[in-house]
């Protein structure tokens, strides 16, 4: 078995799937002997957060949501009807329902359901184009035909919710609402987690958490002081957090001769068929079997090292699921690198780091709707305003823009198991 | 109480004295129905067994098919001389109890009755010929009371329900209303609930009852119509027609129940029905896991012992293993297939045979920690039906269940240090030193090689012969032929319901001869069984003073 690592390692590229049986070359997966091939370790991602910036790196004053700006942008008396009784500057939870619809009102927020319902807007039942079949997701340009029927204003109307509802807010058209950006902001502090990702030294690079120079994270900057992104990356609440549970993410890291130090592994990241499931705790189970997700775009194989126990990784292009209820967004990460603990108790803990495509990142903070966007106190206006503004990868020469922003992502896992055919599609 | 159930259900809610109440009852009864012609002759008790939980289920799934619910609580069962099946023929219906049987017997007569079941189940109705129903109820009570009394409705017994059936239906405006309510009482009776022995000539049970023995030992379920007619034809009573009976049911697939059936009650794997574990120290140890756990050991030793018609000795060193996906995080082990399959573990890996079968490793562990002394009990005294006296009330384990000891590291150095204790020492040097070597497994059962990051220690000597590991450990229980004639005197124990004794020696030594010759299939034992003459003695009661007990060695008299 040694033999056919050390054989397959010379090749220098990635091991192709039907050789990197490796271990299953001999050990087939239905006679797996107790821990399964040693030379293999793979992890179910149980979250995947953004990397605070710890104490060091705090918000003197902290993001408003599109919501809390609009409330703020009130009269003294007609504020007055939503707000707390011992705080006429913070609204009073019991009315942020009759606030929002307010504010849809204000703003003509619209939305109409195609089937079912969803967030975010005046609701009614849509008129539909007479092209669009029964039951079938519309085009971009039956949403945009579909807004027009239903009186939105020109050129106006996105699908969202699940494909539920054409909508039109301040997270589907931002540049429409710039005044609910007013109470944003960023994240000006000296210290955010991350790396060097550009080799450069920069007036905006940051100081890193342990002390390192040049961290390149503009996506820190940018939503570093939106409240709902920094309470859930808490690194106690992340733990026991799971996202993207339904479609997690795997790690696997093969042709390990020494779980503590090797120098040359081959690292798969690929998308689960199969949910993570909570064991008696409530936590990841450990040790479950994952069949792959047939969609290969959500799968990307690089080297990697081991030293101390710590996982680094060459630069990697990544397209990672993340799916909830209402959010079908995969994160796209360009020249990412993964740095991971592999610890003793054969769980993960680790980041990833690169530059978050615009494109992937946004379509993940629209697709939160507005309704969404007031639940968590997000701004979406102010939110696609500053990673526009702060983009600092992959620069495109025809658009004269840069396409993705530099950000440091962590995430937990369990020890799991990869099982099936990877060459055919699973179940 | 409804009228319906008669003097027979008097007998069975008189709680505490229910048994001694229901064998006059049905003394009484008999004698009404003419059938006591050879009691006189014989002073011989007539055995009662209750159904359990698993033979009242697939007893009515039989009659009335698999889509009948059966909802309630049954009365827990007796674990006697190691055995539920022993317990069955101690065991009564209490007042509580019989509420729940009743309740289960409205909702299986309904159902029976209803709309989508009646035609294919009742086959009749009234009808021009028949206005009242008169003949279609004792057409169909006398069909049915033969499969749930597993001997025929005697012509006064059918009298009474056939007119019970009319006397109900017209009250309540409906046929199939009273036919629910007689069949509710059926259902009821102690002649359901209870596998009642007919004497026989001979002092041996009847031909009814022989099939009822036959069908219930090697299928757990009530004899089907093939082996109630060879019974009614006297087939039963000659030796080649006993066989050929009993080679059909070995032959069948639903011989696997019946051994599965023998190995719960074997293993006491009932007991994972109340099995739970601390789940912040082991968090994968859900309930959905202790049954598949039991499963699992179940269907290994259906395919071991049936599919393969392997070597009984081989279930201790097997590498083969049930698996699904619900047991692979437990085993560590990655699994592809989504249902049931045989998982074949490496040669030389730690997961070999049935010690090291999560099944019995949880079971015979505390709720946060293992117990070697609880597994080595349990090794001697499931698999060589020794006895391990209990401990003392005072003896003071507080250094044992101190898991967090600083100097006493493992479990090993926490039970020497118990050890030192000579009173205590005396039994501990029976269950220590084997159930050590098991210690790789936590108290869910899963492998571990270091406590508190010390490396355990799995090495020891069971009766003088060193092991290295739990393999090894396997290996000598294989090798043991203290394992194969506990096993034949299990079996037989169960089979007959009765602790044995000494006048069952003979039976023993021959049966065990049996099971060596045809190298240890359990197919062969349980055929022996089957056509042992003492399996269809009439008593229940020990005919000696003297009961068994295997001693180190070989099998004593005490």
């Amino acid at each position: 078995m040694g033999a056919i690592r050390t054989a397959l390692k010379s090749r220098g590229g990635p091991v192709p799937a039907m050789m990197m049986a490796g271990g299953a070359v001999l050990l087939g997966a239905a006679d797996a002997p107790t821990g399964g091939d040693p030379s293999i370790r793979a992890f179910v991602i149980s979250n995947f957060f953004i990397a605070t910036s710890g104490d060091a790196g705090t918000c003197p004053i902290l993001a408003d949501g599109g919501i809390e700006t609009y409330f703020k942008m009130l009269p003294a008396a007609e504020r007055a009807k939503y707000a707390r009784a011992d705080d006429p500057h913070e609204i009073e939870q019991g009315k942020r329902g009759p606030l929002e619809a307010a504010m849809n009102e204000h703003f003509g927020f619209r939305r109409v359901a195609i089937k079912g319902v969803g967030g975010g807007g005046r609701m009614s039942e849509a008129v539909l184009p007479p092209d669009l079949a029964p039951g079938a997701v519309p085009t971009p340009e039956q949403a945009l035909e579909i807004g027009r029927l239903n009186g939105f204003p020109p050129g106006r109307g996105r699908l969202a919710f699940s494909n539920l509802t054409v909508a039109y807010s301040s997270c589907t058209n931002p540049e429409d609402f710039p005044t609910l950006a007013k109470g944003f902001r960023t994240y000006e502090g000296p210290v955010a987690a991350g790396i060097d990702l550009d080799g450069k030294s920069g007036r905006h690079d940051f100081k890193g958490l342990d002390g390192g120079k040049s961290v390149d994270n503009q996506l820190w900057r940018a939503v570093g002081c939106v409240k709902a992104f920094r309470e859930s990356s808490e690194p106690k609440i992340a733990k026991r957090l799971f996202i993207s549970a339904r479609a997690p993410t795997l790690i696997e890291v093969r042709g390990i001769d020494d779980p503590r130090n090797d120098p040359d592994v081959t690292v798969n990241v690929y998308a689960a068929a199969d949910p993570v499931v909570r064991d008696g705790k409530g936590d990841a189970l450990a040790r479950a079997s994952f069949h792959l997700d047939p969609d290969r775009t959500l799968r990307a194989t690089t080297r990697g090292r081991i030293v101390d126990g710590v996982l680094t990784t060459d630069p990697i292009d990544l397209r990672i699921n993340y799916k909830e209820q209402i959010i079908d967004a995969p994160r796209e990460f360009r020249g990412a690198r993964i740095r991971a603990e592999l610890k003793p108790d054969g769980s993960v803990e680790g980041s990833v780091y690169g530059y978050y495509t615009l494109a992937s990142y946004w379509s993940s903070i629209e697709q939160m709707t507005q309704n969404g966007a007031n639940l968590t106190g997000v701004s979406c206006p102010g939110v696609k305003q500053a990673i526009d503004r702060l983009a600092d990868g992959y620069y495109d020469k025809r658009t004269r823009r840069y396409t993705a922003i530099s950000s440091a992502y962590n995430f937990v896992g369990v020890r799991a198991f990869i099982v099936g055919d990877r060459e055919v599609a699973a179940r | 109480m409804k009228p319906l159930l008669g003097n027979w259900t008097l007998a069975l809610v008189c709680g505490a004295a229910a048994l001694a109440g229901l064998a006059s009852a049905l003394s009484v009864a008999r004698a009404s129905a003419g059938e006591a012609a050879n009691a006189a002759s014989s002073t011989a008790t007539p055995m009662l067994r209750r159904l359990t939980e698993a033979q009242y289920r697939r007893t009515i799934a039989d009659i009335f098919g698999t889509d009948i619910k059966i909802v309630g609580r049954f009365e827990p069962d007796l674990r006697s001389n190691g055995l539920l099946a022993v317990g069955t023929t101690a065991v009564s219906v209490t007042a509580g109890g019989f509420e729940q049987y009743e309740q289960m017997a409205r909702n299986i007569a309904a159902q029976v009755t209803d709309g989508v079941h009646r035609d294919k189940l009742i086959g009749c109705a009234p009808g021009p010929s028949d206005p009242k129903g008169e003949k279609c109820a004792a057409q169909a009570l006398a069909r049915i009371g033969l499969r749930l009394y597993r001997r025929p409705v005697t012509a006064p017994e059918l009298r009474w329900l056939t007119t019970s059936t009319l006397s109900s239906a017209a009250q309540l405006q409906s046929f199939d209303a009273g036919l629910a309510a007689t069949l509710e009482s059926m259902l009821s009776s102690p002649d359901f609930l209870f596998r009642i022995d007919e004497r026989g000539p001979g002092g041996v049970v009847d031909g009814y009852s022989k099939a009822t023995r036959l069908s219930y030992l090697l299928w757990n379920t009530t004899p089907d119509d093939e082996l109630l007619k060879a019974a009614g034809a006297g087939v039963l009573d000659t030796p080649q027609g006993l066989a050929r009976e009993a080679d059909r049911l070995i032959a069948s697939p639903r011989f696997a129940e019946g051994v599965r059936a023998f190995f719960t009650d074997f293993l006491m794997l009932d007991d994972i029905d109340t099995l739970s574990k601390d789940v912040l120290i082991f968090p994968t140890f859900t309930a959905s896991v202790a049954a598949d756990a039991r499963e699992q050991t179940l269907r290994t030793i259906a395919y071991l012992l049936v599919d393969r018609n392997g070597d009984y000795r081989d279930l201790f060193t097997s590498r083969q293993i049930a698996m699904n996906r619900t047991l692979g995080p437990l085993y560590d082990i990655p699994v592809e297939k989504d249902g049931w399959y045989i998982h074949e573990f490496p040669e030389g890996d730690p997961r070999t045979g049935l010690l090291t079968q999560a099944s019995l490793l949880a079971l015979h562990a505390h709720p946060g920690r293992t117990s070697p002394t609880l597994r080595g009990k349990a090794m001697r005294e499931v698999f060589l039906c020794q006895q391990i006296p209990t401990p003392p009330a005072n003896v003071n384990f507080a250094v044992v269940q101190d898991v967090n000891n600083p100097t006493l590291r493992t479990t090993r150095a926490r039970l020497q240090a118990h050890l030192d204790d000579e009173e205590c020492a005396s039994c501990h040097k029976l269950t220590d030193p084997i159930g050590l070597g098991l210690e790789q497994f936590d108290g869910a059962g899963q492998f571990r090689t270091r406590e508190h990051d010390e490396l355990i220690d799995v090495s020891g000597a069971f009766d003088k012969k060193p092991f290295a590991n739990a393999l090894q450990l396997g290996q000598l229980f294989h090798d043991d032929p203290r394992a194969t004639d506990c096993l034949v005197q299990r079996a037989l124990s169960y089979a007959t319901g009765r602790e044995l004794d000494s006048a069952d020696m003979p039976e023993i030594a021959q049966l065990t001869r049996i099971f060596g010759d045809d190298g240890h299939r359990f197919k062969a034992l349980m055929r022996a069984i089957a056509l042992a003459p003492s399996f269809y003695a009439l008593s229940a009661e020990p005919r000696s003073a003297s009961r068994i007990v295997m001693q180190k060695g070989k099998g004593k008299r005490s």
